[in-house]
């Protein structure tokens, strides 16, 4: 049974941009099954990090959306892991109602009554 | 005399699941050192003050957002 997932990376912002497409292929490779779609990835390109992970303040954030087998993620996250070209990665379960950005303007309106 | 009740700021705009890629959004209901926002005090409802607890916990290990903003180690 396959399940939909969302992985956040975080790659090393030193790295060339053909580096970064050559790893995210390799990872993907390894969840890519007959019959399921390749996942879409959008790339945030290079931001600065909240606080410094492994003593880099910058990263380059990547995201993909993706469908794939459970029993293919164990692999999946020690290939990641291994990388060391990766600061850090998150892999979440991304099923259903889809998020939309809140846009709420003012949190106190004076519609009380 | 009671206060009457705050409005949930997310219901209000419509949104039914909140994304913790969305730090600006997520900023909102922090404290000024980065700590979450009490729902006491947001007045968010309490299926949204879950989600965006998560979401914000999530944001901070993607460093998105601090873990204590300010804090020079």
């Amino acid at each position: 049974m396959t399940r939909q997932y969302e992985v956040v990376y975080i790659f090393d912002s030193a790295l060339e941009e053909t580096a970064i497409n050559e790893r995210l292929a390799r990872f993907h490779a390894l969840i890519q099954q007959d019959g399921i779609e390749p996942p879409q990835v959008s790339q945030w390109g290079k931001r600065t990090l909240a606080y410094p992970i492994k003593k880099h303040d910058t990263g380059y954030y990547v995201v993909a959306k993706f469908e794939a087998d459970a029993t293919a993620l164990p692999e999946f996250e020690r290939a990641i892991k291994l990388d060391e070209g990766i600061l850090r990665f998150l892999v979440v379960v991304n099923e259903g109602a889809q998020p939309v950005p809140v846009t709420a303007g003012k949190s106190d309106v004076e519609d009380d009554e | 005399m009671r206060r009457p009740q705050k409005t949930c700021a997310i219901c209000e705009s419509g949104v039914r699941v909140v994304d913790y890629k969305d730090e600006r959004t997520l900023s909102r209901f922090l404290t000024e050192r980065g700590k979450i926002l009490p729902s006491r005090l947001s007045g968010t409802c309490a299926r949204h003050q879950r989600q965006l607890s998560t979401a914000i916990k999530r944001a901070r290990q993607l460093a998105l957002l601090p873990y204590i903003k300010g804090f020079v180690g």
